[in-house]
């Protein structure tokens, strides 16, 4: 309990069959911060989250949660940590109220579900069956079911998958909240936004291993180039190798239009103008972005996350 | 601690399972229906149940008003109908027989289909023809063993409902298990609910304990109703202990629920689970003689459905109810019993994964 880290891995490998799941995976989170692991789907996010659950089992490696092993210690643990699935299936005949008294009557201490239905915004939903709820009211349950015994760590496995911009922004306001109530949050996520807007660090993880952690601040401005021009046309994008050769840079081609990296946003922007005033390019419209995790992630593996 | 959680489990496991209409009709309401249904239909009757069309041309003669009366005499209800419309009727296809002729020269035809069916009506045909033959010729009637009618334990004096009754019992033992525990199992394996309980400091042994005491509970519950069904509606009542009777289901009420969790370690989905289910369900319920005695099939399937465990807790059930048999009279099929629950019981506990 008095360690200073919320949890901490070393080593973690896990394989099902012949898929090698996590390959060598080493996490440090201090408590108190949201961390984000990002990856695509099969990068191993949730393996990795279910070793440090306590569900699976390692095939090599140590894990210590709140400074204890799940081995010796996995009783206090789970009083401990909530935990949130991408889709908890409760009963489909469960209301909202059961569901978190059920919930609360397995740990020592739980909160009144009365308290939480205002958290969550369900004082309304308190006596309608669970399979009635909106998909984002259903997550909120979720999370409900993952605070009822007070959490020192809380697991969330991508809490916002599948819900519109306004459950998600409601989502997020009560991840905050998770943090200035002190509590440790470790989510998995796949949206780059989510990632960005949320976390105090990220992880990205591919294939089983975490390529690059930071704060999503570091990271972006660790890619040599942190800003972008967008060139849009009207219709699809003509062939760019004249462009890239006249430019001398390189040019990354999308559907309707160009992306062109820019390391001197104001020397290299001047040229990227130059050379379509040159060439007589039907460009409709110009504009400058910063770099995203997305960017981030297609750098280090070559591959966009939705792929 | 563990007590305390067990109670929630119970009491929200009971409140769940009973609101599923599907669950509550199939386990509760569906065996009275059979015991009201096939009881009626199969029992109580005090006329013979034969319904005859005969056939006549022309108007009725003297044979034939003796051999009509000697028919309504043995309770056969005889429809005369002519020609054309007896054609009809028969070409229909739901008489099992029709007598055609008159004036002493009769023909029985009986439809092939329905062959089973038409046996009963045969012989009293036949039986009642050689009456009115004997009376046409001046002898008396024929003289008649005496039948007495009465249960093979001697203690209950009822009628087929008496039979069904704890064949019901232990019928709906059996679907608690393989119906309602197993598809419960496999749907929240399938959908990740126990992985969501894995997490939390819910013991399993407290999850699954008050899983199966909710469903014995149910299953004493839906007893209690048939029992009460069954001496109301045809005055039947249980001649053994109701201990004995309750301690009966309990012991059925582990094996087959055992026998759920079981099968459903082998299947990852709910509809695989079903084929599964369906598939053992079927044979030990035709097996068993829940609704009709297995005497008159061969020998080597009625020597394998005599160590099955559904077939030994219904000659149980029957012997307790319907001849108030102590257990103790009963030990071979107990044993039988029991061993079953162990094994499955065994099985199932180093089957089960949570997650």
């Amino acid at each position: 309990m008095s360690s200073s880290l919320a949890i901490e891995a070393r080593g973690l490998h896990k394989s099902f069959r012949d898929v090698q799941a996590v390959r060598g995976l080493d996490l440090e989170i201090p408590r108190g911060e949201i961390f984000g692991l990002l990856g695509p789907n099969g990068a191993g996010k949730t393996t990795t989250l279910e070793m440090l659950e306590g569900l699976v089992r390692p095939d090599s490696g140590e894990i210590r949660v709140l400074g204890m092993d799940w081995r010796s210690q996995g009783a206090t643990i789970r009083t401990l940590i909530g935990v949130q699935f991408q889709s908890t299936e409760l009963d489909d005949h469960v209301k909202v109220r059961e569901a978190l008294e059920m919930f609360g009557s397995f740990y020592p201490r739980a909160r009144a579900p009365s308290e939480l239905l205002r958290l969550l915004h369900l004082e309304d939903k308190a006596e309608a069956y669970q399979r009635r709820l909106s998909g984002g009211q259903r997550q909120r349950l979720a999370l409900g079911l993952a605070l009822v015994n007070d959490p020192a760590l809380v697991f969330l496995d991508e809490p916002t998958t599948g819900l519109d911009p306004q459950a998600r922004q409601v989502l997020w306001d009560l991840v905050r909240q998770l943090k200035s109530e002190g509590r440790t949050v470790l989510l998995t996520t796949h949206y780059m936004e989510e990632a960005e807007v949320l976390c105090d660090r990220v992880g990205i993880m591919d294939r089983g291993q975490i390529l690059q952690l930071g704060t999503p601040r570091e990271l972006i401005a660790g890619l040599q180039q942190p800003s972008f021009a967008e060139v849009e046309f009207l219709g699809s994008a003509p062939d760019s190798r004249p462009f890239a050769e006249r430019l001398g840079l390189p040019v990354e081609c999308k559907d309707q239009s160009w992306a062109v990296p820019l390391g001197d946003p104001k020397r290299d922007l001047q040229a990227v103008l130059a050379c379509i005033e040159a060439l007589n390019l039907p460009m409709q419209q110009l504009h400058v972005r910063r770099a995203s995790l997305e960017d981030v992630f297609l750098q280090r593996t070559g591959r966009s996350l939705r792929d | 601690m563990h007590a305390r959680i067990f109670w929630q489990q119970l009491r929200i496991g009971l409140i769940l399972y009973l609101r599923i209409p599907a669950a509550v009709f199939w386990i509760i309401a569906f065996p009275i229906v059979l015991l009201l249904g096939l009881g009626t239909v199969f029992g109580g009757k005090q006329d013979s149940g034969v319904r005859l069309v005969w056939e006549q041309a022309g108007p009725t003669t003297k044979e034939d008003a003796l051999f009509l009366a000697a028919l309504g005499a043995r309770g056969a209800v005889v429809d005369i109908a002519s020609p054309s419309e007896a054609q009809l009727r028969w070409k229909g296809g739901k008489l099992p027989a029709m007598l055609e002729g008159q004036g002493g020269h009769y023909t029985l035809r009986i439809n092939s289909y329905l062959a089973g069916q038409a046996m009963q009506t045969e012989a009293i045909v036949q039986e009642q023809f050689m009456v009115a033959q004997a009376r046409a010729q001046g002898f008396g009637d024929p003289e008649r063993i005496p039948v007495a009618m009465s249960s093979p334990g001697g203690h209950q004096g009822g009628p087929y409902a008496a039979y069904l009754l704890p064949g019901l019992l232990g019928l709906n033992l059996l679907m608690i298990g393989v119906f309602s525990t197993g598809i419960v199992d496999v749907t929240l394996r399938a959908k990740g609910g126990y992985k969501r309980l894995a997490t939390t400091p819910l013991p399993r042994h407290v999850y699954l304990g008050a899983q199966v005491v909710v469903r014995i509970i149910v299953v004493l519950v839906s007893a209690a109703l048939l029992l009460l069904v069954g001496a109301l509606a045809f005055g039947i009542h249980n001649q053994g202990s109701y201990a004995s009777l309750v301690m009966v289901q309990i012991v059925g009420a582990g094996c087959f629920i055992s026998l759920g969790y079981f099968l459903a370690s082998f299947a990852q989905t709910p509809e695989v689970y079903s084929g599964i289910a369906n598939l053992i369900f079927l044979p030990l319920m035709l097996l068993s003689g829940v609704y009709f005695s297995l005497e008159g099939a061969p020998a080597w399937l009625q020597r394998g459905a005599d160590v099955l465990p559904l077939t030994p807790l219904i000659r149980v059930l029957r012997a307790i109810f319907n001849d108030g048999a102590g257990l103790s009279n009963e030990w071979t099929e107990i044993a039988l019993i029991g061993g079953w629950t162990l094994v499955l019981f065994l099985l199932a506990t180093r089957r089960f994964k949570w997650v």
